[in-house]
């Protein structure tokens, strides 16, 4: 089985559901044996799921139509 | 013992002249040492005398060494195919390359290994009719077809080799051949040795592969996205202890895919790896940034995406922008290059499309341009490797590490459709126009008419990612909400300079990071965007090891989650904070990532990892069993 180490050196990649067939077997075969890493790969799997749907800063709409509406009376004021 | 015999012979034949410094072998006048170099000796030993093609590599050693490393490895280590059999399927694909030196050359090496005169004619002359068995005939038209038309091998050719009861073992090793006949052909052309001994007189009609090979090519699915793996099968290998691994990871910083396919056979792997590095690695003579130019503008020549993708990631890896990695891919005579290293670039690629016009005149042009011989020689060096990683790549249907430029992909389908495959298509490649496939598109064109309705959409479609890049390098809502007007307004005021070379979103987010980054210069106290910065997260490691609960997002109302990410965010130092931003919460592609805040992918796949493991740790207290409300 592979170390921890050779775990961390794809886990970015593993992540992102990048890795060949190959080395996705290894990863697969050390996080079931390893409970550390098996934590690390579960737990920031959840965060990215959690961060990817909290819809984090979000510009209110009115917000955003305000600012585009002073930006657009400005570049018409230029043109004219 | 005959074929020892026989190497005495040719080696004594073909030491006219000896390794005397100073004696010309080619445009190299620079060489200096004998043939007493250990790599010298060492190829001396395996194929019976010393050509004049590596004694004109001879003031720079470690090219010979690269070269040595390959052609054994290619042709010396005998796994599947006999050695006998490669170095006839070389001779073939060299002779139908017109390349007289090399054939030359190869045929003194068959005649040490015992072959007779009267074959190696007729391999030269018309090798379905010299004794081949119909799976060696197989083999040597996946080489020619390899070498000639690259980009149109496809998965039937493989399934064909299959046919014939070839392995993988096989099919690498031919492939290598094939290779290895590009790298040879182009340090052929671009030192233009003197004969080692009577120049062999090739036939007048080129050879090609068969009608039934050419009728084989890829459909736009298959040269697509949807094929997920090359041809040959991989095994894992530790990114610590493999050696083309370390290698590779101290050249290029990452490992490439090429390499991730052949980690079923280690020797292989470093031999390759030796070589690209030896040539490409130091720079003591060319530059990187001008490797690297040579590397990408000759593999988009050659139509090899993988090639263009990864050289475009290593060039922005080094400082370029996105756009001028581009540039060189489409056309380096535009892009932001002195005039000394077009030139150089027009060279190789001279070597590689036109290699029988490469004459002195070339090689004294770039002289009175100020390059010295050695550079001149490492120049035809890289495209040689070039040459070799092009083929090998199509060979064994490498997946490209990275998406390679739009407007780049778009060139070679539009080759793909005009059908130039029994054309000069290496000479083409420059002549054909193209545009991006962005969704703006049309706005932008109407934006730049002056029709402001369009902008103001295309603002309006855009806002959410340009606040969010602000938010992020700035780290504060309400500067953010004020940089946004001078983003937008930049936005505008440059629209006509837009030449639509990557997406508008793209660039307009590249507006808003360069907003960004402008203010926090006018800051005291900038916080870094660079990977150097002062932070001291380099070797962040994760400290919390509890196991998280089942479904976090359920134990906490939507808005505490919200609020949750954002105060862990805005912990981060910026420059993974902008990372996490637009890669998790915009979710675009890491390669949009990479180009839009002009990183190459490794750099930012490197910096999101950093960034996750960071926020995993801010998020961990209140997502890990006993972790609740309060906590919010």
């Amino acid at each position: 089985m592979i170390t921890c180490e050779e775990f961390f050196a794809e886990f970015g990649d593993y992540l992102e559901n990048r890795v060949p067939p190959e080395v996705r077997r290894e990863l697969e075969l050390h996080v079931s044996q390893c409970r550390a890493c098996h934590v690390l790969y579960d737990s920031t799997r959840k965060t990215v799921k959690i961060v990817t749907d909290s819809s984090a800063f979000d510009l209110p709409q009115d917000v955003a139509d305000s600012i585009t509406d002073s930006v657009m009376a400005k570049i018409r004021k230029q043109s004219i | 013992m005959v074929a020892v015999k026989h190497a005495v012979e040719v080696h004594s034949h073909a030491s006219q002249p000896p390794g005397n410094t100073g004696v010309e072998v080619g445009f190299a006048r620079e060489f200096q040492s004998g043939d007493d170099l250990a790599p010298l000796l060492a190829y001396r030993e395996n194929f019976g005398f010393v050509p004049n093609l590596l004694r004109a590599q001879s003031s720079l050693p470690r090219l010979i060494e690269a070269h040595v490393a390959l052609e054994t490895i290619a042709l010396v280590r005998e796994k599947a195919l006999p050695r006998k059999l490669k170095e006839e399927i070389l001779l073939v694909l060299i002779a139908a390359q017109r390349d007289s030196y090399s054939a030359t050359f190869r045929s003194m090496v068959l005649r040490s290994l015992g072959v007779p005169e009267s074959r190696i004619r007729q391999l030269i002359v018309d090798f379905r009719s010299a004794g081949f068995s119909p799976s060696e005939i197989a083999l040597v038209d996946f080489g020619l077809k390899l070498c000639q038309f690259g980009p149109w091998v496809c998965q039937e050719d493989i399934e064909e080799l299959r046919a014939h009861g070839f392995d993988d073992d096989s099919i690498l090793e031919a492939s290598l051949v094939a290779g290895l006949t590009s790298y040879i052909c182009a340090t052929s052309s671009g030192l233009k040795p003197q004969p080692d001994g009577e120049i062999m007189v090739l036939p007048a009609v080129p050879i090609g592969p068969s009608e039934a090979a050419l009728r084989r090519i890829p459909s736009h699915s298959t040269h697509g996205s949807s094929k997920k793996e090359s041809y040959v099968h991989a095994v894992y290998q530790s990114p610590e202890t493999f050696k083309a691994f370390l290698l590779l990871k101290d050249s290029h910083g990452f490992i490439p895919n090429f390499f991730r396919a052949q980690t079923a056979w280690p020797d292989v792997a470093e031999a390759e790896a030796v070589t690209i590095t030896t040539v490409l690695g130091p720079e003591d003579v060319l530059s990187r940034v001008q490797k690297e130019c040579i590397l990408l503008a000759v593999s988009a020549a050659n139509l090899n995406s993988y090639c263009v993708a990864a050289h475009c990631n290593l060039l922005r890896g080094m400082g370029l922008s996105p756009e001028e990695g581009d540039q060189v891919a489409v056309d380096h005579h535009q892009a932001n290059l002195t005039d000394a290293d077009k030139a150089l670039v027009d060279f190789t690629l001279k070597i590689n499309s036109r290699p029988n016009e490469v004459g002195s005149e070339d090689t004294d042009h770039l002289r009175k341009l100020g390059f010295t011989q050695k550079q001149i020689l490492e120049a035809v060096a890289v495209t040689a490797v070039n040459n070799f990683a092009n083929t090998h790549q199509m060979g064994l249907g490498i997946m490209p590490d990275f998406e390679p430029p739009v407007l780049f992909e778009q060139k070679k389908v539009h080759l793909f459709e005009v059908e130039t495959r029994h054309t000069e298509w290496r000479s083409t490649v420059s002549e054909v126009r193209v545009t991006i496939d962005d969704p703006d598109a049309g706005l932008v064109a109407d934006s730049q008419g002056g029709r402001l309705e369009a902008f103001e959409e295309l603002v309006r479609r855009h806002s959410q990612s340009v606040y969010r890049t602000l938010m992020a390098i700035l780290g504060n809502p309400e500067e953010a909400k004020d940089a946004m007007q001078d983003a937008l307004l930049s936005a505008f005021k440059h629209i006509g300079g837009f030449q639509g070379r990557s997406k508008f979103s793209t660039w307009l987010v590249s507006i808003a990071r360069n907003t960004a980054l402008q203010r926090l210069r006018e800051r005291k106290n900038v916080e870094s965007l660079d990977e150097g910065g002062c932070d001291g997260d380099e070797d962040f490691r994760p400290r919390q090891i509890r196991a998280w609960q089942d479904n976090p997002e359920q134990t906490h109302s939507k808005e505490e989650i919200r609020q949750l990410v954002e105060r862990g965010i805005m912990g981060l130092p910026a420059k993974y904070r902008v990372v996490i931003m637009l890669r998790d919460i915009e979710q675009r592609s890491t390669d949009d990532v990479a180009e839009q805040l002009g990183l190459s992918v490794p750099a930012l796949k490197a910096r999101l990892l950093r960034g996750r493991l960071m926020l995993r740790e801010s998020l961990a207290p209140h997502f890990a069993p006993g972790g609740g409300r309060a906590a919010v």
